[in-house]
């Protein structure tokens, strides 16, 4: 009977093991504004969704002689994304968790449990060749991708660099206003440029030479969009700074709206 | 041996009656066996008084013997006999029906001898003469009908179907007007058109014509695969993936490997290794093809013939299958953006054969519609009208509580099911089955299982899936060709994210899947059912898109599951007009039957539609023919048509009522000619036994043929009279009473009181 009992207790120990190991429980990491951010009650509860931040593991010295030296992965994080989450529940029927959930490329099987993912400062980021193939493989399965707050050439072209290694031959095209994405649920057809929170200081919309936002995205073989790209601005910090009266409302409202359109968009497409 | 004891064929003992021709009263019999009994009793008891050694039950052995001894000699006085109908001399007809089809062509009877050359030697060798010394014979042959002959050279066994209950109601038919004492049937009862019905074995006894039939051709084939059936489905959407039930047998080959083809016009579909079983045992194996593209497939399955076989023509059977160009169209109602939702519609929507419409609840106030026809379409959300959901053929409930529907739509789901034919596919989520309130729901009684009387029932834990022994026959479930490959394949399947706990599967249900959650247990995942005219089923989970995501992207086996799936839950949907014949291949048949089932825009039974089939032939046959309301049946139209030639035809059933077209239906069937006689070719002894033992008649082997000439005589049909036959002087009579007297001596030798 005791050795019933041990196996069993083993088998079921295996089998949890098993789900634990394929996908990875969620933790908070120490960010390059908040360390140590309070996590919301319900963090634990099980959800049917949450949005993923990819914490890229390299990053390249794109406006020398500035060397950060931080975590870019990591920025506005949590709060952009504590906050976003109260969004898309408040503003959806999305069962979402009030926590984001941290991916790695990292050749783990873990990744593709979470089928929409979100970078920021994708503009430093550098791809391995393996990181690359392992977010080609998890667009083409059906994840979605969305990254922010890269502002100017430099940025761009040094995002670029590693998104042609993602896709070597897909074209990076300007967002047409009748596509969907821009209608499942508002109608977004009037959008701005959106600030980060240093226009709270600066007065300036834009920053280095991204004067004008640029909805871009990269399409699969059914013309959905697959790859979400918000040049030029800086949605995270519109989240971020969402509860603050300072920022402005109107740039904050659309940064949700093109979260909630873009995140439903990615569940009917 | 039988006539020489009892003097008569046993036939006539079956057919006459017993009869005491003396005229005393038969209590005298009684009371005189009952005297002798008294009498030898007492003689037996004073000579047991003198022998000790015939003491007790020896001496109520001598006295029961001597009594049998006396009852049978006082029975013999009063002159037992048996009156038996028997026909009149010269006035009676026998009808000799000679099968002439093709199969009496075979060669395998004694000496290499055909079937029919074996027949005409027993014919020939004295049964006709003698048979004409006391009747009128007149001759037949029977192939797909009856028809009279003069002489036997007519024959050529070359029909090419035998028809017995066809061609037996002819002689029916003729023994009306003429004294047809008896039939005489000559064939190796291999008959095309399933046997002789009851209908007419009922008119035979009536009119007490005996059937007298003389069996040719082996019982049991030496060397040969037949394939007795294939089973397809009539009608499959493009691409669709489907199981060809071939049913075969064989004889010699037991044990070995053979391969099962199957081809339309000549492009393998399909094909299988298989090992044959033991010989006579009847095989079925499943062999899964693509149905292809829209059009009609004429789909031959063939085994290749093997080493020295007998009869290599019946070793293919063709089908046809009709490839709808319809799209279906499938509403899948969604109650919250969920993962499912996205995966689902991925799965299918390269598959160009189904069209998926959605309706989405993304916000608390709105709806986000996707493949609809029209802006206006599904404007309202879910349809109210009956009209509206009835232009789908499928439903899909996801995680949407049953009281977002009002209690008229619910109600229309039902209809939808039940009346439309529709297939309705519940999936597990939050806010689906038990948690979504269902059992409260006039969508309850759809359900394939009891949901249970608890909330909670929809638990984010990983599962992995087991197929169960009726999904590993499913083509729902069929991600690989071959079933152990399928099984294996299913269990790599990575765990779905969560499941539900749908309750007990109602009887009648299939389970096709099984969940096995991390945590333990087991937990029916698929599980289908028909229901009225549709059928539905529940999927309990919402986490099959992680086998999309957890496999490599070349991976198809979600897209095929759910393709699968759909296909299933609409490829039976019915349209208002569907049209169908028993037979889609008509194997030396000219007669098609059709049949039309009619029904309105809300898919209420028409009775009073017009209903036309017009049919187009080969060689520009082109022909209207007016189908008829079945009285048993509301809506269902039936017409017959005799097909001119062999060939492809094609129906187009139109019903209309008054002006308004109610709908039209597309069928194809196909008249082959000289096919049927491949099949079937071992004597069928069987039927023809039992068509004699039901007629009165008797069957013979051609060896015994011969006494045919003496027991046709005793016959209740045409022309007779009622004979005696004596029965004293049987030679059975005097050997019992020499047994009965000698046993008793033998027995009182052996306890010495001689």
């Amino acid at each position: 009977m005791r050795l019933r009992a041990v196996f069993i207790l083993f088998a079921v120990g295996l089998g949890g093991w098993g789900v634990l190991w394929a996908q990875k429980q969620f933790q908070q990491y120490p960010g390059v504004e908040y360390e140590n951010f309070p996590l919301p009650p319900d963090y634990q509860e099980k959800t049917e969704w949450t949005r993923a931040r990819l914490k890229y593991s390299s990053f390249d010295v794109v406006h020398p002689p500035i060397r950060d030296g931080y975590h870019r992965w990591t920025v506005d994080y949590p709060r952009s994304d504590r906050h976003l989450m109260q969004g898309v529940r408040r503003l959806t029927r999305i069962h979402t968790r009030s926590v984001e959930q941290i991916v790695e490329l990292d050749g783990s099987d873990d990744v593709f449990n979470w089928p929409v993912m979100y970078a920021v400062e994708v503009g430093y980021w550098h791809l391995s060749d393996d990181e690359a193939a392992q977010l080609r493989d998890y667009l083409l399965r059906g994840g979605f991708f969305m990254c922010d707050d890269f502002h100017g050439t430099i940025e761009w072209n040094n995002f670029m660099a590693s998104m042609k290694k993602v896709f070597p031959d897909r074209r990076v095209v300007d967002l047409d206003n009748k596509d969907p994405i821009f209608h499942v649920i508002y109608d977004l057809d009037d959008r701005f440029q959106v600030p980060g929170a240093q226009y709270l200081f600066s007065g300036q919309i834009y920053e280095y030479d991204g004067y004008g936002a640029q909805w871009r995205g990269i399409y699969d073989d059914q013309g959905r969009v697959m790859v979400a790209i918000c040049h030029n601005m800086d949605l995270g910090d519109a989240w971020e700074w969402s509860d603050d009266p300072r920022y402005p409302e109107k740039f904050a409202s659309l940064a949700y709206r093109i979260a909630v359109n873009y995140f439903v968009y990615d569940l009917t497409h | 041996m039988f006539e020489f004891l009892f003097k008569y064929p046993a036939s006539v003992f079956s057919k006459g009656t017993f009869v005491l021709l003396e005229s005393w009263p038969m209590w005298i019999l009684g009371l005189g066996v009952l005297a002798a009994a008294i009498f030898l009793g007492a003689i037996v008891r004073r000579q047991a008084a003198g022998f000790a050694r015939m003491a007790g039950i020896r001496s109520g052995v001598v006295w029961l013997l001597q009594t049998l001894l006396v009852a049978v000699l006082l029975l013999m006085l009063w002159h037992p006999a048996l009156s038996v109908a028997t026909l009149r001399p010269q006035q009676n007809i026998v009808a000799i029906v000679v099968d002439d089809s093709g199969s009496m062509a075979l060669t395998d009877e004694s000496g290499g001898a055909s079937r029919r050359a074996a027949a005409l030697g027993v014919l020939n060798s004295g049964l006709i003469q003698s048979l004409k010394d006391r009747f009128q014979v007149r001759l037949y042959r029977l192939s797909d009908h009856l028809e009279r002959i003069d002489r036997l050279d007519q024959l050529t066994s070359a029909a090419p179907a035998t028809h017995i209950g066809d061609s037996l109601k002819q002689v029916l038919a003729d023994a009306a007007s003429l004294p047809i004492g008896a039939v005489i049937l000559a064939s190796d009862g291999a008959d095309n058109s399933g046997g002789v019905d009851l209908e007419t074995i009922s008119e035979i006894r009536r009119q007490r014509i005996p059937i007298h039939t003389i069996g040719f051709g082996k019982e049991k084939s030496t060397n040969d695969v037949e394939v007795t059936d294939v089973q397809i489905p009539q009608r499959a959407l493009p691409d669709s993936r489907l199981a060809a039930e071939v049913h075969f047998h064989q004889h010699g080959y037991s044990g070995a490997k053979a391969k099962l083809t199957l081809r339309d016009a000549g492009k393998v579909l399909a094909t299988r290794d298989i090992t044959l079983k033991g010989d006579g045992v009847e095989q079925t194996e499943s062999v899964l093809f693509n149905a292809g593209r829209a059009g009609v497939r004429t789909v031959e399955t063939s085994i290749d013939p093997l080493p020295n076989e007998e009869n290599r023509r019946n070793n293919a059977v063709t089908r046809l299958v009709n490839v709808d160009s319809r799209k279906p169209r499938i509403l899948y109602l969604e109650g919250e953006p969920r993962w499912e939702f996205k995966f689902l519609r991925r799965a299918v929507e390269d598959d160009h054969t189904i069209d998926l419409v959605t309706i989405l609840r993304t916000t608390q106030n709105k709806i986000y519609r996707q493949g609809i026809a029209n802006p206006k379409e599904l404007e309202d959300g879910f349809p109210s009208k009956i009209e509206e959901l009835f232009g789908f053929e499928g439903l899909i409930l996801g995680s949407v509580d049953a009281p977002y529907l009002t209690p008229g739509q619910q109600q229309l789901i039902h209809e939808f099911v039940d009346r439309r034919g529709g297939g309705l596919l519940f999936l597990g989520g939050r806010d689906s089955l038990a948690d979504g309130g269902y059992a409260q729901s006039a969508m309850n009684d759809l359900l394939p299982v009891t949901l249970p009387d608890r909330k909670g029932t929809f638990v984010r834990v990983g599962a992995n899936v087991e197929l169960t022994g009726a999904g590993r026959d499913s083509l729902i479930t069929r991600l690989e060709e071959d079933p152990a490959q399928n099984v294996a394949r299913w269990k790599k399947l990575p765990f779905i994210m969560n499941f539900q706990d749908p309750g007990q599967p109602k009887p009648g249900a299939v389970v096709l899947v099984d969940a096995l959650p991390t945590t333990g247990g087991r937990v029916p995942l698929l599980i289908t059912e028909n229901f009225g005219r549709g059928r539905t089923a529940v999927f309990a989970t919402a986490g099959s898109w992680r086998w999309q995501m957890l496999q490599p992207v070349s991976d198809m086996s979600h897209e095929m599951f759910y393709r699968q799936l759909l296909r299933w839950l609409v490829g039976q949907t019915p349209r208002r007009v569907i049209t169908s014949t028993p037979k889609q291949v008509l194997s030396d048949e000219a007669l098609v039957k059709l049949r039309a089932e009619v029904r309105d825009k809300t898919y209420l039974a028409a009775s009073d539609a017009s209903t036309e089939a017009h049919i187009l032939g080969p060689d520009g046959i082109a022909e209207s023919v007016g189908m008829r309301p079945d009285p048993t049946e509301a809506g269902v139209y039936t017409a017959e048509w005799t097909t001119p030639k062999a060939g492809s035809y094609l129906v187009e059933v139109t019903a209309k009522r008054g002006t308004e077209e109610l709908g039209r239906d597309v069928l194809t069937f196909r008249r082959e000619d000289g096919v049927a006689e491949n099949f079937h070719t071992e004597q069928n002894r069987e039927l023809l036994e039992k068509l004699s033992s039901e007629t009165g008649g008797q069957y013979y082997r051609p060896a015994d043929a011969g006494k045919l000439s003496k027991e046709i005589s005793y016959s209740e049909a045409g022309i007779t009279v009622r004979e005696t036959r004596d029965l004293w002087d049987m030679p059975a009579v005097f050997l019992l009473l020499l047994m009965l007297r000698s046993g008793e001596w033998l027995l009182r030798r052996r306890w010495g009181v001689v």
